[in-house]
């Protein structure tokens, strides 16, 4: 019950915040994009976390939604919404297709595997002019100011909306790793072999979390569009602005707890942002470089994510609580 | 000053509050040059200046950072009461969302008057994004047809756009051979598949097209390729007469190369960018010796003032950084005139003037002078030549300053 | 004709893939870690390199044991300080030091040599030898010759010494070599030293024609992970094997696909050998 109390007063304190902050400011854009990848890491949790397979390559459905509602917007006029729900049937498709072939691998290989399916639909976007735009990119034309088009002057209703995402994802990642498919998952990362036999259908299972993250990364693809309103190739199926940053994001803050992706884009996000602006004027690559440096130390102080500090704080009090 | 700095410092909401008083105080401050030091101007500088492009993004801000330093030092605008240029430099990194949401930054920590940026197209069109819905006009030597394609109202692009610039390339190249008793009926074209290689492409296309020459060869290829033995092979084997590669630096080398590796002679106009740097004759030595490429502005049309550059930072004033420095006079220069460093009292002094002289004679056309859509229409591409370590206009005729070699 | 130029093209460019890899290989098959900072060693390979040519008028392939060196160094250190400590952390956190190390090593070259593309002029540069109506570019064939003079003293060092035999003992059973007497946090010092080292010597030998600059290991790093993934993870043999395939890919997909392609294909054909062989071309199953 405290628990709930206590998670219910941060989205309420979450949610006030953007009415605190400039709406056509920065730190308003910040905090939307600290949203989106936080959902954007929560997706890939499914996948990442729950199933244990650690997919270097969900840009790859990521930009097909983008690129879906955005070409659905600018071809025919119709609403980011319902682009929204075409790109993540499609990401959801692209998720089984390369499911398919490339479930059956561990670890490392299924890294590099993703990783390189990434770049095939990078290269693809970049080749395919007549319906992407090519490297050129599109821009995401300004409409009329509607929720139904999607279409906000001030950046307030797109943290909104972003926050939003971030809940239902969370929930979503929630109830699979409560109910039967996360038991099923979780008996798969323990030991394969003994779930087949105790009659996990491995594959299945395998699939499903793949097409789900795959799904909702390419929803929230559509977001990300609508916020940047511009994007080219190379940012939204990019390897590392995309596919390594929101592995690492999971990562940092804890894999396969739903409060790991949110700590990991609270940090990292705002990190990079107050790096670029504190050190990149003053000598070339200083900024990148002190992020490097921090990844290096998180990594080294927290090799399990930031999550476990509060785990040791917790061991820590009740240790004492006994005493 | 002092007000600046708070501004730039106090809360989230302060505009709201200090916008109303902000106006109030703003003329007074303009109109006494009794005061000791006037406002500054805010002038945004956002580059690339780590990832792959990081080299042009420094040459920009090297450009910028002299013409600034010299309006400082001559005693500042004296129509602000001597306000000093304030740049404000940023890193745009390789993304363009990034670059978006430094632009952003930028604008809300500080009062900017304007902003300039960012060489690449897609980085300053990320950053137009932000600029246009807040008003602040962004000055840029970006290519992309895009840039002035989208009918924004703050945007202000001094060179050509990149389908001219294809353009002429191929009609510059033409009417040289033919001045040499040339004729060139196949030619092949080669372009890094970047917003900027595609669209160059496009117009050397049309260029072609319009003159009834054949493109025997037409291929993009990956950026950041390191094999271009493929290209060459096909290139060898297409019967062109001239070919045009559109590329950064490492391809161009590695084009020139493995050409001279085949004994391929064929004339290779580059498309800018890699080709017209001084790291491509340091690159290929005596290769390099008249290699032609196309080119938006050069150092030798205005040689008393790039001297400067060569003097301040070691090597001649590549046109990124020339071109830059010219955003930054026109910027002054529509300062002055509206007598103002409000962005929009700047943005409205920019449309449809005509700037002329200081580093503005770098430019072709003599002149800068943006329509409706914020293209500058005076400016035409030229052709430049390799020749010792210097790079030499030589198309067209009336601005050249040496007759072009041709060798087919 | 120009189908067996193209072969010649891909088997020559493939045997420096080969060499830049065999360093990853060679640090996943004893360590078991995948090292996405390799191709930074690449670079600091070429940045070694190129500062012998400018200052010391050394040939870059000539200076190519420089690099190896300084990256072996720079490499130790790495493997003692950072990397010892993640050995039994989560994969994830392993691979993601390595990006961290990824982002140093570039932004750190960056800041110290600054962001201008730097290439040398050496007088084979752009000579090639004719045969019949083929082409063999001096430049690649130079690289190649090193590479496989590199591949062959690994090779005898692997088989022959000492030193080898107990890094593939470690590789093999660490625990069971740590009983044998071997130090293994040394092993692992070595097998990482030895595998950047040999990526180094890699940018070496290929800086006649790719320029350096901060950024250039990023354009190898995908290719490098398709040549050892291809030939098989932890297999020095199948790195070769997988370098020239992927050279060979690469050059052949030219003939038949647009150019622009060229990786789409070598991907498509990457994913679909994981697919169908995980252990690669020729990797015994792990």
């Amino acid at each position: 019950m405290k628990r709930w109390l206590a998670l219910a007063a941060v989205i309420v304190a979450v949610a006030l915040l953007p009415l605190l902050l400039d709406p056509r400011g920065y730190w308003i854009r910040v905090f939307t994009f600290t949203l989106l990848f936080a959902a954007m890491a929560q997706a890939w949790n499914i996948v990442g976390g729950l199933a244990n397979q650690t997919s270097l390559g969900h840009a790859a459905f990521f930009g097909i939604g983008a690129y879906t509602s955005t070409v659905l917007l600018l071809k025919f006029g119709i609403s980011p919404w319902l682009g929204m729900l075409a790109g993540g049937a499609l990401g959801g498709l692209a998720a089984l297709v390369i499911a398919i072939p490339t479930m059956r691998l561990q670890g490392h290989y299924f890294a590099l595997a993703t990783l390189a399916f990434g770049e095939v639909m990078r290269v693809i976007a970049n080749v395919w002019t007549s319906l992407t735009g090519g490297p050129g990119g599109l821009s995401v034309p300004f409409v009329p100011p509607s929720l139904a088009a999607y279409s906000f002057k001030l950046l307030r209703p797109h943290a909104y909306i972003a926050l939003a995402a971030l809940v239902v994802v969370t929930a979503i990642f929630e109830i699979i790793r409560r109910g039967a498919m996360g038991y099923r998952l979780r008996a798969i990362k323990q030991n394969p072999a003994a779930a087949e036999v105790i009659g996990v259908d491995t594959t299945r299972v395998k699939l499903q979390a793949a097409v789900i993250s795959g799904a909702l990364i390419a929803m929230l693809g559509t977001l990300y569009a609508q916020v940047a309103v511009f994007f080219d190739p190379d940012t939204v199926f990019g390897i590392a602005s995309i596919s390594i940053r929101i592995a690492l994001i999971a990562i940092i803050g804890g894999v396969g707890t739903a409060a790991g992706p949110i700590l990991g884009a609270f940090f990292i996000i705002p990190l990079e942002e107050v790096m670029n602006d504190l050190l990149s004027s003053r000598a070339a690559g200083l900024s990148q470089l002190v992020f490097g440096v921090i990844l290096i130390s998180v990594i080294l102080w927290r090799p399990r994510g930031f999550i476990t500090v509060f785990d040791s704080l917790r061991a820590r009090l009740s240790r004492s609580g006994a005493s | 000053m002092s007000k600046h700095h708070s501004l730039g410092s106090t809360g989230v909401n302060r505009r709201a509050l200090l916008s109303g008083t902000a106006a109030l105080l703003a003329s007074p401050f303009v109109l006494s040059s009794a005061r000791a030091e006037a406002a500054p101007v805010n002038v945004g500088v956002i580059m690339p200046l780590s990832g792959p492009n990081a080299q042009f993004g420094i040459n920009s801000r090297n450009g910028i950072e002299l013409v600034a330093d010299e309006i400082n030092t001559a005693g500042g605008i004296a129509e602000l009461g001597g306000a000093k240029i304030n740049l404000v430099v940023a890193d745009a990194t390789s993304t363009p969302t990034t670059a978006g949401t430094v632009a952003q930054r930028l604008i809300t920590q500080q009062d900017m008057t304007a902003v300039l940026g960012a060489f690449v197209s897609s980085l300053t069109i990320a950053i137009s994004e932000v600029t246009e819905r807040r008003d602040i006009p962004l000055l840029t030597m970006s290519f992309a047809d895009q840039i002035t394609g989208r009918g924004y109202k703050n945007i202000f692009q001094v060179v050509a756009k990149a389908s001219v610039i294809g353009k002429a390339q191929f009609e510059y190249t033409a009417a040289i051979a033919q001045a040499a008793g040339a004729k060139i009926e196949k030619i092949a074209i080669m372009y890094e598949d970047t917003a900027y290689g595609t669209a160059q492409a496009n117009g050397l296309r049309a260029g072609a097209k319009a003159a009834n020459v054949e493109v025997v060869m037409d291929d993009a290829y990956p950026l950041g390729i390191t094999d271009t033995t493929p290209l060459i092979n096909k290139l060898r084997g297409s019967g062109a007469q001239a070919v045009f590669p559109v590329s950064y630096l490492n391809d161009s080398l590695l084009i020139i190369r493995t050409m001279r590796q085949q004994k391929l002679t064929i004339p290779a106009i580059g498309g800018a960018a890699g080709y017209v740097i001084p790291d491509f004759e340091k690159g290929l030595g005596e290769f390099a010796e008249n290699v032609l490429s196309i080119d938006t502005s050069n150092y030798d049309l205005a040689p008393q003032l790039t001297e400067r550059f060569r003097k301040r930072f070691g090597y001649f004033m590549v046109h990124e950084a020339l071109e830059h420095a010219v955003c930054l006079e026109v910027l002054v220069q529509a300062i002055r005139k509206a007598k103002s460093a409000k962005a929009e009292d700047v943005a409205a002094a920019l449309r449809g003037a005509k700037f002329t002289g200081g580093w503005i004679n770098g430019m072709t056309g003599g002149a800068v002078q943006f329509d409706q859509t914020g293209l500058n229409v005076l400016s035409v591409p030229l052709m430049v030549q390799w020749r010792a370590k210097d790079i030499v206009t030589v198309w067209p005729k009336d601005i050249a300053k040496s007759a072009p070699v041709w060798r087919s | 004709m120009s189908f067996l130029q193209a072969i010649l093209d891909g088997l020559l460019i493939g045997g420096v893939y080969a060499v830049i890899s065999i360093g990853l290989t060679l640090v996943y098959g004893v360590m078991g870690i995948v090292n996405f900072a390799q191709a930074e060693f690449l670079t600091i390979g070429m940045f070694t390199a190129w500062f012998a040519w400018a200052f010391l008028g050394l040939d870059p392939v000539l200076a190519a044991p420089l690099s190896f060196a300084v990256a072996f160094a720079i490499g130790w250190v790495v493997q003692g300080q950072l990397i010892a400590r993640v050995l039994s952390a989560p994969s994830v956190a392993q691979i993601f030091l390595t990006v961290g190390l990824l982002i140093v090593i570039e932004n750190g070259t960056l800041l110290l040599f600054g962001s201008q593309f730097r290439s040398v002029t050496t007088s084979y540069q752009t000579i090639s030898l004719s045969l019949g109506p083929l082409f063999i570019s001096i430049p690649y064939l130079i690289a190649f010759a090193m590479s496989l003079a590199c591949g062959v003293a690994l090779w005898w060092f692997m088989r022959a010494s000492w030193f080898g035999r107990a890094m593939r003992a470690t590789a093999q059973n660490p625990a069971a070599a740590r009983l044998m007497g071997i130090d293994t946090a040394l092993m692992y010092k070595m097998a990482f030293a030895l595998g950047v080292g040999l990526t180094a010597f890699g940018g070496a030998v290929i800086l006649p024609y790719v320029t350096v600059y901060p950024g250039v290991g990023g354009q190898f790093v995908v290719l490098m992970f398709t040549v050892v993934v291809l030939g098989g993870l932890g297999s020095v043999a199948g790195a070769v094997v997988g370098g020239l395939s992927v050279g060979v890919i690469q050059s052949l997909s030219s003939l038949f696909f647009p150019i622009q392609l060229q990786n789409l294909v070598l991907f498509i054909v990457f994913i679909l050998v994981l697919a169908v062989r995980p252990q690669g071309l020729v990797g015994a199953s792990r």
